[in-house]
This record gives structure tokens, C-alpha cells and sequence, in this order.
């Protein structure tokens, strides 16, 4: 079974992408906290919580894609040895572990950005969430296509909460946030048919658009401040 | 019906206030601009030139780099509440 749909010739620029994405989402991680420690708005605590989540996500996909795409020296060397089996499980335990937790963070980071805006749901509601967020990342590791349709899901709810909030400020920022969450969202859809490899590139460069777009965002946000500013 | 000011949204709408008018403003503009009664201005004063953020000279009010830093800060905090809907 394929653990990584990535072609040969886009090795490291998949890293690239998820290291990119990682700043972003702790760029956000900063920027909420910084709000919360001035408003004391606990709904921008838990804004940069979800985000944290998902650059915690991005952390462990890079660390377990670093080590399959660059450690072949030690699995070439365990390869001559009568031990080889049983490492090489071991490391494949490994790569199940670190996509799992990839798995895990990334949709409970998306489902605590889901329920800010408005929803307020009970201890035992989340329980319940969590649980099934476990089942559906450790079910991905068999069905991969599990993940994306859950992460689908949650991405279009963001989406519809977030144009609500649009529809009642008219701000051009929230129209980047629905619009970068929209990429996100397509770029989740062409993952669920990534085992053909020019999709898994298209879906990762959409990926990296939509997080360029949240670039954009906080580029506004922070100059927002500043201009203001009498000349 | 307006909800009513916070005390945060109190002190940024008096030192935008006094930015707005370049800088520096008569103590009485200010405090029919920022709609405050004269019991309020004067313990708003206070917290303000405690906590630096303006300076008070005979017959006027002066915003500090200070006080500009947190005005910059808390425009910046209300647009990422009005982004997110927070």
C-alpha cells in the first residue's frame, strides 16, 4: 500500500509547500494571541489554538516525510541483515504514527476554527467529535481518502460560517479568508483522487495558493494598524 | 440599540481622537469629542498619563509614541475581530 502519492521529481517541493504553510499558520498562531493578550477575546485564544493545531500538523508530516524521502542509507544498510524485517516495520510503524498525528491535529484544528464564530456545543459534544476525528485519521491510514472527505466537510462549513461573517461586514479581508478556504477545499477534493500523481501536485500547488492568500491576509491585517496613522 | 464602550474602546477613541487632530488637543475638545462627562475625562486622563500614553501641558493634551503604538495595535485588533468575526 502507497503511504505518499508524491512523484519522484516533486520530492522536497512538497516539504517546501508544508513548510511554507507551517509559517503561515504559526504567523496566525502569533497574530490571534497577540489580539488576545490586548482584548482578552477568549474566542481569538481559541482562533489561534485551531491554527496552532494545523502548523502542528504541517510539523509532523514534514518530520516524517523528511525521514522517508532522505534516510535511505539506514534502510539500504537494515536491508542486508537478517533483522531487516522487523525494523523496517517498525519504521512503517513510524510513518503511520507521523501521518496519523498529521491527520489528527489537522482536524481538530479545523473543527475548532469551525465552532468560534458562533457555536458554543457541550463537553460531551466535543468528546464525541474528538472521537470520531480519531477514528476517521486512523481509518485514513487504510482508506487515505477518509481524511480529505473529513477535512472537506469541516473546510465547508469554515466556509459557510465565514460568509456569513461576510455577508454582515462586507470586509474584503473575510472575502480572502472565504476565498483561501475555498482553495483549500478544492485542493482537498483533487487529494481524494491523489493516487494518480499529476492530481497530487495540482491539489498541493492549490494548497500553496491558498496559504499565499492567507499571507496576503495578514500582510492587511498588520497594515491596517499602521495606516491609519497621520501622515 | 449601541451597545455600550468598553473601557479599552474608551481610551482608543480619545487617543485617536487627539491623533486625528495632529497629535495635540484641547482637554475640553476632547472631551466633548469623545462624549465623555467631566467626572469621566478626568479619570480617563489619569490612566491615560499613568500609563503614558499621553502627555498633559498647561492647556493642551498630547498623544506619545507610546500612545500611537497602541492605538496602531488596537485598529490592528479590531480589524482581525472584524476578519473572523470574533
Amino acid at each position: 500500500m502507497k503511504i505518499v502519492f508524491t512523484p519522484d521529481w516533486f520530492l522536497g517541493a512538497d516539504i517546501f509547500i508544508e513548510l511554507f504553510s507551517f509559517a503561515i499558520l504559526s504567523l496566525f498562531f502569533i497574530l490571534s494571541i497577540k489580539n488576545y493578550k490586548m482584548s482578552r477575546n477568549k474566542n481569538s485564544f481559541f482562533l489561534g489554538v485551531g491554527f496552532l493545531l494545523i502548523a502542528f500538523a504541517e510539523i509532523f508530516t514534514i518530520l516524517t516525510k523528511l525521514v522517508l524521502y532522505y534516510d535511505t542509507s539506514f534502510t539500504q544498510q537494515v536491508g542486508q541483515m537478517i533483522v531487516t524485517y522487523n525494523i523496517v516495520k517498525s519504521v512503517d510503524i513510524f510513518y503511520y504514527i507521523g501521518f496519523f498525528l498529521h491527520k489528527f491535529f489537522t482536524l481538530m484544528g479545523l473543527y475548532i476554527i469551525y465552532k468560534i464564530p458562533s457555536k458554543k456545543g457541550t463537553a460531551e459534544d466535543f468528546v464525541l467529535v474528538v472521537f470520531f476525528i480519531i477514528l476517521s485519521s486512523l481509518f485514513s491510514n487504510i482508506f487515505f481518502y477518509i481524511f480529505h472527505i473529513t477535512a472537506l466537510l469541516m473546510i465547508g462549513l469554515i466556509i459557510s460560517s465565514y460568509r456569513e461573517v461576510y455577508r454582515k461586514n462586507k470586509s474584503k479581508n473575510t472575502n480572502l479568508l472565504v476565498i483561501s478556504f475555498g482553495l483549500l477545499a478544492l485542493s482537498h477534493i483533487i487529494f481524494i483522487m491523489s493516487n494518480l500523481n499529476v492530481l497530487y501536485v495540482i491539489g498541493q500547488s492549490i494548497q500553496l495558493v491558498s496559504y499565499i492568500i492567507l499571507l496576503v491576509l495578514i500582510i492587511r491585517i498588520t497594515k491596517h494598524g499602521k495606516k491609519k496613522k497621520p501622515q | 440599540m449601541e451597545r455600550k464602550r468598553s473601557h479599552n474602546n474608551i481610551i482608543a477613541d480619545m487617543l485617536l481622537i487627539i491623533q486625528e487632530k495632529g497629535g495635540k488637543i484641547k482637554p475640553t475638545h476632547l472631551m466633548y469629542k469623545a462624549n465623555l462627562s467631566h467626572g469621566q475625562m478626568k479619570l480617563y486622563i489619569e490612566e491615560l498619563l499613568k500609563n503614558q500614553l499621553i502627555l498633559k501641558n498647561s492647556n493642551s493634551i498630547e498623544i506619545t509614541k507610546k500612545g500611537r503604538d497602541f492605538n496602531s495595535k488596537y485598529i490592528q485588533m479590531k480589524e482581525f475581530e472584524k476578519t473572523f468575526g470574533l
